[in-house]
Parts: structure tokens; C-alpha cells; sequence
């Protein structure tokens, strides 16, 4: 009998392991192939950047419905005072102002303040979400949508990663993209900045940041790939 | 010192009185508001604002702004640009993602007036301009037209760059409708709209949005009619009408081709009557007499010649209550013999001929029809009669009743008919018992057979025609051997002596046990009474048919004064005298007032036989058959 078992339990984990290894496998044959290889589903720049596009045009839609119900809820008062010297923590990212400041910007750069952006976004909105999640005042649908916005916001950036990797690849810009591994290394400074804010000051700086990224994505894609919807 | 306070006192009143007589009162200016800042393109932008109240004094307005995280403030660049009271920003001043902060200062001579600052970011208060160039043409599907929209984008969004996203929206209606038909396009600039009305004038619109923003105003409009297509629809109609006309009318003409079919399918004819020989158009135009006479079958009743004499009476039961009146008593049987023709046996009443019925009325009979004895109307009214006389007492001149097996048959003897007689008369014993059986045997048979009225000793006395008259006819009419055989034995009754020769109390009826039956043919017009013997009789008799048979009959000539029924025999039928007269002969001599006639018959000829009648019964073929040859009327 304890023959048997064991001989059986070989055999089932051998089966098994097999079993995720083709996974990992298929996973590992899995990376964007350039030049389209064959046997690698290949997704073209354009389709990229569509989808990125979308993603931050759901994170921006979100932040604002946020913001919008911050201002209903808690302030009334549109001219708030406090509001004039409100000052976002992603101030000191240089981020151009204009169109032609935006198309003056090379795609190396535009891409670098888009990843600074959700660089900086990503702890500040966190946070918030663990606030709003204790906040009793706070209905779970907008508890709910700051955690979605989170997540989106990392989703983003890693999407928006993909599309500079791919640009890379494909030779459009240079490697001067820095990977940004760490992306407190950049604002070392900033990472207190934001535990002051208050939150709907945070929301309505993540709002205006949020279409700031999908702007500058636009840009980006009609300037890259202008054949597709510009 | 003095002149100073005095030049000052009337500066004040100038004042006062300027400012009087003027009627206004300068005053600092109101409170002018900012209404709106639009910017159309997202990369310039401009400002309204309504001024308030002047003070009565020219009033100037200024816009000051203060940008986000910064304390300086600017003066709007441009009041002219936008129209009045406006500040317009071109694309150095602005900024995007911006906070500015904006103030109107009205100044007059008397003071300042703030506006309520209003802070505003660029993004937020983009609104373009209408798309341009809308054009709509009517293009074809498959036949079938739509209106294709195609606009562009105002001149002044850059959507190219991406930096402004829009999306549009177009409105459709029809020239004379009221209520307009969105459609909403997303960031295409380009629109089908389907399901036209044809020859209809269309009107479309088209307006546009960016991502975050107000709508823009609705494009010129522009006008379109859609061609007539209709008359293709029409002549699709057209043809199909045709075609389901031309089908219609080959509908229509295959049904008139083939209405008779169709007559006979639908509504079938409906059978007439066919009855044979029976003339419709004669029941329809003739005269009653003809439809009568019409009615009448020619070969009906089986005459003397036919041999289908079962619907005669077999065997006359003749009773005379004393007029003198033949009573034929019939049973019921024997109108249904009678009626055979008619093929109605439920009532023995009904339509019965004349001499079938029991009571039969020589002279009712005689005065009816002769030739028409068979027609129910005789034979109801003898019927008649006879139901009406249920009461008189039959003599039966028969002898024993064989009327039970006649009773089965066609023609009914008369058994019954005669067995009263035995009854009557203080006839042997035996004769009358054996009568009496015969008597039972009819008496189911006939109800009115049973009624030995004590006239009807009178009446059986003369009036049997029967009598068979030849006497003792061991057959009776009746064709059941029984009856016969018991009739033999009784043969001594001489029934036919009974009847003939006595008064009808002598109904003698022992003698006129041998009974032999005959039926009345008919009655002709003289009164005579038409007998047959009747066939049945010679049941027992072989080869004898036990239908009696039509042709060998006997007329009653007449009663004589002896109260004698004289028959007349007629015609040749089978002699069943024969059988008759042996028997006679054998018997206790009833017969004996037969001739001699009888005396010769054989004793074997079957009723039915096709006997030289006429040899043997030459006396009787002649005439009458008298007491003497009443033997020959024997039936066997």
C-alpha cells in the first residue's frame, strides 16, 4: 500500500509540475516580440497607446467624479480661501503648460513627466484610499472609486512603461528613459509634501494631474502614431 | 475770512443745487459681476463681465488676474479683442493646468467696485466652436437612399495634435416636424442616417464637445431632400396587383368552367322518389284520376292468373248476421296478405283490400271496386266492416283452425274462422274438439274470429261461403298440414253442408269441420263473391305450396232460397277438389250435397297441381259452384 502512494503521488506531481511549467513557459514566450515573430502575439504601438490613453481617460474620469463630490459634501464655498495657496506636491515636476510647450517637449521628456507624474501619484493616492476607507463620513461608492483609482493609476503606469519599452524598441526614442525603479530617488523631497495635504486638496491636484498625463498621452500618440483617430 | 466762509458756503450750495437740478446723485459704481470665461480652443481664452451701476459718472472697468502660486497681478491684455466688457487672453497669457484668479474693478470718479474674484482653469471652460463644413449627401443601399453627414472639426481645435479631443453630435428632422432626432457620433466626423421618408426635406445639424467641457453651439443648418423613391416601391405594387388579378381571373374562369362539377359537389341533387312505374311528371301535371288510375299497378292485385294469390284472402269466413251480408272475417294475417302489395304489415287495417277483411259486405264489396279490390281503400273498408262487427259472431265456416301455421304464413286461414261453427252446432264431439283446436290455433290469429255469437250460428249457416263448401275437406284452407290433418278428421263436418244447405243455425258446424278455405278474390260487380280455395292448404299435400293459390277460386254466385251459398268456381285453377271430394267422400258425407264432382277428385291433386281443372271441375268452371260443387272450392 505505502508503495503504492507514493508511486501515485510521483506520478500526480510530476503531472503537476509539468503542468506550470508549460505555463511559465508559455508565460516567459509571452513579452512583446518585435518585428512580429512568429508565435508572439504582437501588439502594435498604436493599440498601446490607445489603451493607455483609455486607462488614464477612466483615471481622469474618476478623479473627477471625486472631486466633485468632495466639493458637494464638504465645501460649499467655491472661492475658498485656502484654495489660492493651494499647492500640489507635484509642483516641482516641470510640466509644460501649453500646446506648444507640450509639442515643443521631446517624446523622451514628455514620456519621463508622465512617468514622474504616476510616479508621484502613487503613494499620495494610497494613502488617501486608507483615509476615506476610516472615514465614516465617506460612502463606500467613494471609498470604492478611491481604491479603483489607485489601482488604475498603477496600472497606468506600468502601461505607460510598456508603450516607452516599446518606443525604445522600436527605435522612435532613445534609452535615455530612465527605468525609474525608484521612483522616490526622483522627488525625495515630495515624500512628506503630501501627508500635508488635506484630501480634497490632494483630489483636486490628482484631478488636474490625471488629465495632464492623458493630454500629454494624446500628444504623444498623434505625434508617434498620427494615422490611428488624431 | 469771511469771504472764504462765504465762498465756501456757496460752493456747497452750487453743489447742492448742480446736483439738484441735475436729479442724480453720483455715487461710486456698483458691483460688476464676471459672467463667463470661455475658451474655444483650449490655448486662449476670454473673459465677460457686466458692469454694474455706473454712479451717474463714466465709469472704467479693469481685469485684474493673479495666476496660481504666484502674488502677481496682471491686467487683462486685451479689452477690445472679445467686444465689450470683455478680456481676452491670448495664447502667451494663458496657461494650462492653471489657476487664475480674476477681478473686475469698476472706477469712477467716486470710487472703485470690486467684482467677486472668480477662479477659473482653462481646461474646465473649454468650449469650441461648431464643427464647419457639414455637408449631407443621399447616398444608395441596396436601393434604398441614406443621408451621409460628414463635417470637420472647428478650424481653431487642434484635434490633430491631440490636444483637444472631441466628439460630436448631430440632429436630424424632417422640414415640417417639430421634434429633432439625435444622434450622437462620438469622435468620428462622419454619420449614416437610414430609414428616410422619401421625397422628404431634411434638416441636420451637428455640434461638438471636448472631453471636459461645455457643447458647442449647433452648426449652420443644412438642407436636403431625399429623391422620390417611392415609384420603385410602386411598381412592385404594381405588378404584384397585376399578377394576383391575371390569377384571379383564371380563378374565376376554371370555376365557371366547372360549376356544374362544382354544383353537383356542393349541392348534390337531391334524389327524387322512385317509385316504379311511378310518373313524376304525371304526380306533377295530372289529374287526380290519372295519378290514381297511375297509382294503380296493372298487374295489381295478382289476378286470377297470377300465381301470387297470398294476398287474397284464403279462405272466406261469410257470415251473415242475418242481412244476408258476407262477413269475411280475416285475420289479421291475411290483410297483411292482403296488403303484400303494399308492403305495410304493422296494421292489419290498413288499406286492406276489400276481401280482406274479415267482415267482408257483399254489397259494400260489390259496389266497391271489382277490379279494385286489391286498393286499400277496399280493403279498409271491408276491413272496416269487419272491425265493426268484431261482435258477430263468426262462423267460421272453416273446420279446424289451422290458422296458427297459416298465421306465419302470407295468407291466413281461417281455422278460427270456422271452428266456431262446430261450436254452434250440436256437432260430435270430437268434431267440435277438434275444432275447437283449430279454433285456438286461429283465435290468436283473429281477434274477432272468436265470437260464437249465437247469431252467428245463423249467420255461419248461410253464409259460408266457404263451406268450402266442400264440406268435409279434411284441408282446410289453412296450409298447415296440422290444421288439415285435424281438419280430416273432422272431415265429417261438412262445412260446406253447414252453410249451404241449412239454416244457418245449422251451422252444423261438425259438418262443416272439413273446411275448406277459400279466399275471396273480390267481389265482383254482381254481387258475387269471388273465391278462391286457398292454396296454403295443401300444405300437407306434396309438392303443395302452401300459398293458396290466387287462381282457384270460387265465386259466390248468390245465396238461394235455401240460404245456399252458390259459388261459381272460375277460371282453371287447380282443382283441389280432388282432394276435396275423396275426402267427401270419406267423410260422414257433408259433401254429400256436392256432386259428383267432387266425388271424382283425386284425392291427391294438390290444390296447386296444375290439374285438369277444367276436366273435373267442368261444372264448376261454368258457374257457380253450388252447394254440390262447393266440394271443388276445396282447398287443400
Amino acid at each position: 500500500m505505502p508503495g503504492n502512494i507514493r508511486s501515485v503521488s510521483f506520478v500526480w506531481l510530476v503531472l503537476v509540475c509539468l503542468l506550470f511549467c508549460s505555463r511559465l513557459t508559455s508565460v516567459g514566450a509571452a513579452p512583446i516580440c518585435a518585428n512580429a515573430q512568429a508565435g508572439c502575439h504582437v501588439l502594435s504601438l498604436a493599440n498601446l497607446f490607445d489603451r493607455v490613453i483609455q486607462h488614464s481617460a477612466r483615471t481622469h474620469g474618476i478623479s473627477n467624479d471625486l472631486h466633485y463630490e468632495f466639493e458637494q459634501y464638504f465645501l460649499p464655498s467655491k472661492n475658498h480661501i485656502a484654495r489660492v495657496s493651494r499647492n500640489c506636491h507635484t509642483s516641482s515636476i516641470l510640466t509644460p503648460n501649453g500646446k506648444e510647450n507640450a509639442q515643443r517637449m521631446a517624446r523622451e521628456e514628455l514620456t519621463e513627466v508622465i512617468l514622474k507624474l504616476l510616479v508621484a501619484w502613487r503613494d499620495p493616492l494610497w494613502h488617501f484610499h486608507q483615509s476615506m476607507a476610516h472615514h465614516h463620513d465617506f460612502n463606500n461608492f467613494s471609498s470604492n472609486k478611491a481604491l479603483e483609482m489607485s489601482d488604475m493609476v498603477h496600472e497606468l503606469r506600468k502601461g505607460v512603461e510598456k508603450v516607452a519599452e516599446k518606443m525604445q524598441v522600436l527605435g522612435i526614442i532613445s534609452n535615455t528613459v530612465s527605468s525609474l525603479a525608484s521612483p522616490e530617488a526622483s522627488l525625495p523631497s515630495d515624500s512628506a509634501e503630501w501627508r500635508l495635504m488635506k484630501d480634497y486638496d490632494l483630489l483636486y491636484c490628482f484631478r488636474r494631474d490625471s488629465n495632464k498625463v492623458q493630454n500629454y498621452l494624446k500628444i504623444l500618440k498623434c505625434r508617434i502614431v498620427p494615422e490611428h483617430g488624431c | 475770512m469771511m469771504r472764504k466762509v462765504i465762498a465756501v458756503i456757496l460752493l456747497v450750495l452750487l453743489l447742492f443745487f448742480t446736483a439738484h437740478s441735475t436729479g442724480n446723485l453720483h455715487s461710486p459704481p456698483g458691483k460688476p459681476a464676471l459672467t463667463s470665461c470661455r475658451s474655444p480652443e483650449k490655448e486662449t481664452f476670454t473673459c465677460w463681465w457686466k458692469p454694474g451701476s455706473d454712479g451717474g459718472m463714466p465709469t472704467s472697468h479693469a481685469l485684474y488676474y493673479r495666476k496660481e502660486s504666484s502674488e502677481t497681478v496682471y491686467e487683462c491684455p486685451d479689452y477690445h479683442t472679445a467686444g465689450e466688457n470683455s478680456c481676452f487672453f491670448n495664447k502667451k497669457d494663458t496657461s494650462i493646468w492653471v489657476n487664475y484668479n480674476i477681478t473686475v474693478v469698476a472706477t469712477n470718479a467716486l470710487g472703485r467696485a470690486f467684482s467677486d474674484p472668480v477662479e477659473i482653469d482653462v481646461v474646465y471652460i473649454v468650449k469650441p466652436n461648431p464643427p464647419e463644413k457639414v455637408t449631407v449627401t443621399v447616398m444608395e443601399d441596396k436601393g434604398w437612399p441614406f443621408l451621409r453627414v460628414s463635417w470637420e472639426p472647428p478650424h481653431k481645435a487642434d484635434t490633430r495634435s491631440g490636444w483637444i479631443t472631441l466628439i460630436y453630435e448631430l440632429r436630424v428632422k424632417l422640414e415640417e416636424d417639430n421634434d429633432w432626432e439625435m444622434h450622437l457620433a462620438g469622435q468620428q466626423k462622419m454619420f449614416n442616417i437610414f430609414s428616410l421618408r422619401s421625397g422628404g426635406k431634411y434638416l441636420v445639424e451637428v455640434r461638438c464637445k471636448p472631453d471636459h467641457g461645455f457643447w458647442s453651439e449647433w452648426s449652420s443648418t443644412s438642407y436636403i431632400k431625399v429623391p422620390d423613391y417611392f415609384h420603385r416601391e410602386k411598381s412592385a405594387w404594381i405588378l404584384i396587383t397585376v399578377f394576383s388579378a391575371f390569377t384571379f381571373l383564371i380563378l374565376v374562369w376554371l370555376l365557371h368552367m366547372n360549376r356544374h362539377n362544382l354544383k353537383h359537389c356542393i349541392l348534390p341533387p337531391v334524389p327524387g322518389p322512385k317509385i316504379k312505374g311511378f310518373d313524376k311528371q304525371l304526380l306533377k301535371n295530372g289529374k287526380s284520376n290519372e295519378i290514381c288510375s297511375a297509382l294503380v299497378m296493372p298487374d295489381f292485385p295478382p289476378t286470377a292468373s297470377s300465381n301470387d294469390d297470398d294476398l287474397l284472402v284464403e279462405y272466406l269466413e261469410v257470415y251473415i248476421p242475418g242481412e244476408q251480408e258476407l262477413v269475411l272475417e280475416e285475420s289479421k294475417d291475411l290483410h297483411h296478405g292482403c296488403l303484400k302489395s303494399e308492403s305495410s304489415t304493422s296494421d292489419s287495417d290498413s288499406g286492406r283490400g276489400s276481401c280482406d277483411s274479415h267482415t267482408l259486405l257483399t254489397d259494400k264489396c260489390g259496389e266497391a271496386k271489382e277490379e279494385r279490390r286489391q286498393t286499400d281503400q277496399g280493403c279498409s273498408q271491408i276491413r272496416t266492416e269487419a272491425q265493426r262487427r268484431p261482435k258477430d259472431a263468426l262462423t267460421y265456416a272453416h273446420g279446424d283452425v289451422v290458422s296458427s301455421n297459416m298465421s306465419s304464413g302470407r295468407v291466413k286461414t281461417w281455422p278460427s274462422v270456422f271452428s266456431p261453427l262446430p261450436r254452434y252446432s250440436p256437432s260430435p264431439l270430437d268434431q267440435q274438439s277438434s275444432l275447437q283446436m283449430a279454433k285456438q290455433h286461429s283465435l290468436s290469429t283473429s281477434s274477432y274470429l272468436t265470437q260464437p255469437g249465437h247469431s252467428a250460428k245463423e249467420a255461419l249457416g248461410q253464409s259460408y261461403r266457404d263451406f268450402c263448401l266442400s264440406g268435409k275437406q279434411p284441408h282446410l284452407l289453412t296450409p298447415q298440414t296440422l290444421v288439415s290433418r285435424k281438419l280430416q278428421a273432422h272431415s265429417d263436418v261438412n262445412i260446406s253442408s253447414i252453410g249451404l244447405k241449412r239454416a244457418p243455425a245449422g251451422l252444423r258446424s261438425p259438418a262443416l269441420r272439413t273446411t275448406e278455405y277459400v279466399e275471396v278474390q273480390r267481389v265482383n260487380n254482381e254481387d258475387m263473391v269471388l273465391l278462391q280455395p286457398v292454396v296454403s292448404g295443401c300444405g300437407r299435400m306434396e309438392g303443395c305450396f302452401q300459398v293458396p293459390q290466387g287462381e282457384v277460386y270460387s265465386k259466390v254466385k248468390g245465396v238461394d232460397s235455401d240460404n245456399v251459398l252458390l259459388l261459381q268456381r272460375e277460371g282453371m285453377e287447380e282443382d283441389r277438389c280432388p282432394c276435396v271430394d275423396q275426402e267427401t267422400n270419406e267423410g260422414t258425407g257433408n259433401c254429400h250435397t256436392l256432386n259428383t264432382v267432387s266425388n271424382t277428385r283425386k284425392p291427391s291433386a294438390c290444390i296447386y297441381t296444375a290439374m285438369p281443372v277444367e276436366d273435373e271441375m267442368a261444372p264448376i268452371v261454368n258457374g257457380y259452384v253450388d252447394s254440390a260443387n262447393m266440394c271443388t272450392l276445396h282447398t287443400c
